[in-house]
């Protein structure tokens, strides 16, 4: 019910924005339905929507459809990419792959598939779609088998674990300049800032880009534990230990039959 | 229900987490051992972090094992001073075992290192007690007496230095062994998530010669003892304690060891020891079947520290 009443209003906002502002290039409003996701006990994922408006510009006399595609980063991170091998009978890791600065989340939703919106040239220089992210100076224009199938590798399993996404019809049109993109972040989203990126297209050309930033964080008990955990172990590492001996010992006492 | 976890950072079903607790913990107060080496595995598979499942198993192996020593604590069958001289060791060793644990992790060979651990520690306990045990039900069932404890049979450890007398154990030994046993319980602990009573119980019994009335409250003791210690290593080193997920296996684990410890002190020792070789064996092979077969997916992923993602 709240993520209805809020998409009606942030819908009807950047309508009153766009109509308030003449324009001579196409111009894009975003807004997203909150700026920022709380992680509780009780978090078991959430989903987001993503709005905005396409102000056409005036001059042009092109017919062709306009093309959105909504793109959610999630906080960069550095992740080593292993591979098992058999070696004498037993399957260990050996060779290994270190990525960084890949986006910890990463979800693609656009109005039709990528490849009928642009040119793979086109969509790799803005990093849209799973085929093509950017993965670092070292590995940029080496497409040996090899290389590609660490990158593959990586993709899928960020995938098989819910943080990476594509959705081709993912992005609706609920009127005819005004677009709506629901994105589903899943209970072990990473917590940090993300961007949502928003890219307009018109036959295969990249118009304009506009973007909203929103932040993921724990609250509350969650976020004093993490906090308390990382900066101060050994009294973390106390508690934990007194709770253990305090359990033990209370159940010592409940359960005495003798 | 499901229950966000602070440092997993993910959610669990509170129930299925207690249910593990709970039977992990009956095993536990049966057996006389912390059950860590069910556990971690149990955790693992249930797609909690390795680090975290480690880590949050040693603190539960305090509770537990805490709760159980109350037990045997009233019924006079611990010995303390042994107790203490193998907590020492183990509090040296568990230090060693944290620091070759956060080294492993950086290298990627951390779950490599847990499984060969667990085949060869595994497999040699379980099938070492399996055969002791069934020999000894055996002679048991022929009416053949068991054989007698004799007090000078020592052989080379009798010529080591440093003796020292523990009375409840009615022993006289060196110190040496002792402490050779309780700081390499102390590393496989850390390393591996487990108290290592599943070791150390066989080792003071067939090493050192210790009565079994009083091996399991000793033992006991010393898992507490290193366990503890290595929980506060964990916490400060590896930042990988998740006390949501540890206070459920906790509360989970110890009811279950109250009846678990119940049960044990009305079956017989021999039988026990049978029970607990099977089932030991059993998770040895498990692990043995996971090196050895291709796996599904050959590529994993993990941060530069070593957490898997």
């Amino acid at each position: 019910m709240r993520a209805r009443a809020c998409a009606t209003i942030a819908a009807a906002f950047v309508l009153a924005a766009c109509l308030a502002v003449p324009a001579r290039a196409e111009r894009l409003v975003v807004a997203a339905s909150t700026d920022h996701v709380r992680i509780s006990s009780s978090f078991t994922g959430t989903s987001l929507a993503v709005f905005g408006a396409i102000e056409p510009d005036t001059g042009s006399v092109d017919r062709a459809l306009y093309e959105v595609v909504v793109v959610v980063r999630g906080p960069d991170e550095t992740l080593v990419t292993r591979r098992k091998d058999r070696v004498a009978g037993i399957w260990l890791n050996r060779a290994a792959r270190t990525f960084a600065d890949m986006p910890s989340f990463y979800a693609v939703s656009a109005s039709r598939p990528l490849s009928e919106i642009a040119d793979a040239a086109t969509l790799r220089r803005y990093e849209i779609g799973l085929t093509h992210l950017d993965f670092g100076p070292a590995d940029r224009g080496d497409d040996s088998p090899e290389e590609a199938a660490f990158r593959a590798a990586f993709v899928r399993l960020k995938e098989d674990a819910g943080l990476y996404r594509e959705t081709p019809f993912g992005v609706t049109f609920p009127g005819t300049a005004v677009f709506q993109s629901n994105i589903e972040l899943p209970a072990n989203v990473p917590v940090g800032s993300y961007r949502v990126s928003v890219f307009l297209f018109r036959d295969g050309a990249m118009l304009t880009t506009n973007g909203a930033d929103f932040s993921i964080a724990k609250s509350g008990f969650e976020q004093f534990t993490f906090t308390l955990a990382k900066t101060n172990g050994i009294v973390y590492g106390l508690i934990c230990v007194a709770l253990a001996l305090l359990t033990g010992w209370l159940a010592g006492v409940l359960f005495r039959r003798d | 229900m499901l229950i966000y976890l602070p440092i997993a950072e993910l959610p669990v079903n509170m129930f299925l987490i207690f249910g593990m607790g709970a039977a992990v913990g009956f095993l536990s107060g049966l057996f006389g051992v912390g059950g860590g080496f069910l556990l971690t595995p149990l955790l693992i598979f249930s797609g909690i972090p390795p680090a975290v499942a480690v880590a949050s198993t040693t603190a539960q192996v305090v509770a537990s094992s805490f709760s159980a020593a109350l037990s045997y604590w009233r019924r006079r069958l611990i010995d303390f001073k042994l107790a203490g001289v193998l907590v020492v060791a183990g509090v040296i060793g568990s230090s060693i075992g944290v620091t070759i644990f956060t080294l492993l992790r950086r290298s990627g060979q951390l779950d490599l290192i847990i499984s060969v651990c667990y085949v060869t520690f595994l497999g040699l306990v379980g099938g070492l007690m399996l055969t002791e045990s069934l020999r000894a039900i055996i002679d048991a069932k022929r009416g053949r007496p068991a054989p007698l404890r004799r007090p000078g049979q020592h052989g080379w450890m009798h010529r080591l230095p440093f003796k020292m007398r523990f009375k409840r154990s009615r022993l006289y030994v060196s110190v040496v062994p002792i402490l050779v046993i309780g700081a390499g319980i102390g590393i496989l602990g850390s390393l591996l998530g487990i108290g290592g009573g599943f070791i150390l119980v066989p080792a003071l019994i067939y090493i050192l010669r210790v009565p079994t009335s009083v091996v399991v409250g000793t033992s006991l003791i010393q898992m507490i003892g290193t366990m503890a210690v290595a929980t506060l290593l964990q916490a400060a080193n590896n930042h990988s304690v998740d006390g949501v997920l540890a206070l459920i296996l906790m509360v989970g684990g110890v009811i279950g060891a109250q009846f678990g410890a119940r049960l044990g002190a009305r079956l017989g020792g021999e039988l026990l020891r049978a029970m607990l070789a099977l089932l030991v064996l059993a998770v040895g092979i498990r692990f043995l079947v996971n090196l050895v077969t291709t796996p599904d997916e050959l590529f994993s992923l993990a941060t530069l520290a070593g957490d898997a993602r």
